[in-house]
């Protein structure tokens, strides 16, 4: 009898186990998935049915004609610029509010998280009322060297600086704040300046940050339609195109032009997502 | 001007609202001078200011006779480890020590410290004990004349740190490079000083070789901060053959220690107290007793107490009684000494302390403890 109560109490038990911990357990990723599902399948639908739209002729078509593909040409470069812009001038900005501490500091940080919310067209105004021919920056800058903002490379890449930049901006802060400073003051009593402890100490070590960084501002940039339409119309960026053509030839045309514009985005950022991911080693200092 | 390997001078500095004031050390060859100091103290200011990353107000910092006080940290030749040790985390073990070589081999170094076959590895994926030797060869390929380590152990378990303790002190011996190690725990001044410089608000209130120091707190901060479990309040008596007479409570006590007066703070270290049974000193020890028992005192050497057992608690290896002799008297006894003397609570025994370790500080060096811990 007691032999028997002391083989069957664990066996009930190690039963009960079976039987309940599993779903408990399994209950979080499901209920887990199914929202995420839902949020998933609210952003696919749309793309998927945009790229069904077009037929493959459609698509060519619209490949073909030269028009296009300057436009996404176009768009690609600019972005590029304000990347190569935004790291130049965003990042140490970033460095300057991570590391270093001044009066106003909160209201400029604030100041720059400031293109996120305003609307696009907004920004446009802004940027037009001072890159514009009698603008404060735009009169000189046209005077002295001949730069103009409107309707121009130049004017382009302003307006996606200006809704594009606090992305790398806001990033590698994160990314310099995250660097325990003890690290670069090992690095300084090893013998290097503050110049080389930022090249091999600082920077490696926010790298994943700041490249996120750039691969948010790029997507800001290329997908930019309000600001650069009110500043810089012609030449035209790929989203101006699409919404030219959506205006003169309607839906299918826009929507051919605009899976042309989905694809080579798609692929960019696969591109990107590798980039960022790939070799780099984790920031933060060593557990 | 002096034959210190490093000396330091009246380093005064502000930060916000913390100060230091005439913050002074001295150092010889290979040896290691522990400041010690609570949290907020000023111990890591003032190894972040030898290093050179706080401009200064006053002072003067010498390293081999070299005055580094103008100089960047790069170029004081010093070394700074702290938590973690500090390495890269982006780079490997080799990469590591090779950072700031003047002309070191790294896997040489790397195998000197038994570490080569680590080379590879990143920081992320080594034992604290493995991260010290890699921190070690890293800081020596450098060739530094002056290492500063701030609480390198402070995140690892009391095993380890003991284990790594041993590895540094024998470390900083055998490079003959003067070490300061900053830490607020008392074991490891004990176990790595050879001088010990005790800071509290941003100042420096006791300095001195690591055993004058241990043995003779200067006042009631330093003997809290070195863990002096016993700090009683206390009247001078008198003096008699070399013997001071202390009052706490209608205790009296008898220490051997240097003339002293009127309000006094007396301190013990629980470790110097014994307990046994009532009428079983004999048994226990061999010394003669004058039998003024029980004031204690007189022409002895050995002051007898008679207590009461108010608390008993294990900290590990040993148990902590805290004895009711008209003050509070804390002891360490081990397991079989308790158990051997049936020592529980409420129990009457004789607590013995040697005339030798009753220490007298004047009571008007006494300051509210410094905090502990963190």
């Amino acid at each position: 009898m007691a032999v028997d109560v002391s083989v069957a109490l664990p066996r009930r038990t190690e039963k009960a186990a079976r039987g309940r911990a599993p779903d408990r357990s399994r209950t979080l990723p499901l209920v887990f998935w199914f929202f995420g599902s839902a949020l998933a399948a609210f952003v696919a639908i749309p793309l998927l049915g945009l790229a069904a739209m077009p037929s493959g002729a459609a698509l060519l078509q619209v490949a073909m004609d030269a028009s296009v593909r300057q436009a996404i040409g176009l768009s690609l470069e600019a972005s590029f610029l304000t990347v190569a812009l935004s790291a130049l001038l965003g990042v140490p900005l970033a460095y300057v509010l991570a590391r270093l501490s001044f009066p106003g500091k909160g209201f400029l940080a604030a100041l720059l998280d400031l293109p996120l919310a305003v609307p696009h067209p907004v920004a446009g105004i802004a940027l037009l009322s001072v890159f514009g021919r009698r603008g404060v920056l735009g009169m000189p800058a046209a005077a002295l060297f001949g730069l103009r903002f409107w309707g121009t490379l130049a004017g382009i890449v302003a307006a996606m600086l200006f809704v594009a930049a606090p992305y790398t901006v806001s990033a590698a802060r994160i990314g310099f704040e995250s660097v325990d400073p003890r690290l670069e003051k090992v690095a300084r009593t090893l013998g290097l300046g503050p110049w080389r402890t930022f090249w091999r100490v600082t920077l490696p070590l926010s790298r994943r940050s700041i490249m996120t960084g750039f691969v948010l501002t790029y997507a800001r940039a290329i997908s930019e339609f309000g600001a650069v339409a009110i500043l810089a119309y012609y030449p035209m960026t790929a989203p101006v195109k699409v919404y030219e053509l959506f205006l003169r030839f309607g839906l299918g045309e826009a929507a051919a032009m605009a899976v042309l514009l989905l694809i080579v985005c798609l692929a960019l950022f696969i591109l990107f997502r590798r980039l960022v991911s790939g070799g780099g080693a984790p920031a933060g200092i060593g557990r | 001007m002096s034959e210190a390997a490093v000396l330091v001078r009246d380093l005064s500095l502000r930060l916000g609202s913390f100060e230091l004031r005439n913050v002074g050390l001295s150092l010889d060859r290979g040896e290691i001078l522990v400041l010690l100091g609570a949290n907020g103290a000023g111990k890591s200011v003032s190894l972040e200011a030898i290093a050179g990353f706080h401009r200064l107000r006053g002072g003067r910092i010498l390293i081999h006779g070299r005055d580094v006080t103008g100089l960047p940290p790069e170029r004081r030749r010093v070394s700074l480890l702290f938590q973690n040790f500090g390495l890269f985390p982006h780079l490997t073990a080799a990469q590591n020590v090779a950072f700031g070589r003047r002309g070191a081999d790294p896997s040489r170094l790397l195998a000197r410290f038994g570490v080569a076959h680590l080379a590879a590895a990143r920081p992320d994926n080594l034992s604290p004990g493995q991260k010290q030797r890699v921190a070690l060869a890293r800081a020596l390929a450098a060739r530094p004349d002056l290492f500063l380590f701030d609480e390198p152990f402070s995140a690892l378990d009391a095993p380890t740190r003991d284990l790594l303790r041993g590895e540094l002190r024998s470390f900083v011996r055998e490079a003959g490079v003067p070490a300061i190690f900053v830490t607020h725990d008392r074991t490891d001044a004990e176990g790595l000083a050879d001088k010990i410089a005790v800071m509290d608000k941003g100042r420096i209130i006791q300095t001195g070789e690591a055993a004058d120091v241990l043995c003779r707190p200067a006042d009631t901060v330093v003997a809290g901060l070195l863990g002096v479990e016993n700090i009683l309040p206390g009247r001078c008596l008198g003096r008699a053959n070399g013997i001071l007479h202390v009052a706490i409570g209608d205790a009296v006590l008898a220490a051997r220690t240097a003339a002293a007066k009127g309000a006094v703070s007396v301190c013990i270290r629980a470790e110097d107290v014994a307990a046994m049974p009532p009428g079983r000193e004999w048994a226990f020890s061999p010394r003669t007793w004058s039998g003024d028992w029980p004031a204690g005192g007189g022409g002895t050497a050995i002051n007898r107490l008679m207590a009461r057992v108010d608390a008993v608690t294990s900290l590990g290896p040993v148990y902590k009684a805290t004895l009711d002799c008209g003050f509070p008297l804390v002891a360490y006894l081990t397991k079989r000494e308790i158990r051997d003397l049936g020592i529980v609570f409420g129990s009457p025994v004789v607590a013995e302390i040697e005339a030798e370790a009753v220490h007298v500080l004047p009571a008007g060096a006494t300051r509210p403890a410094a905090e502990k811990g963190g």
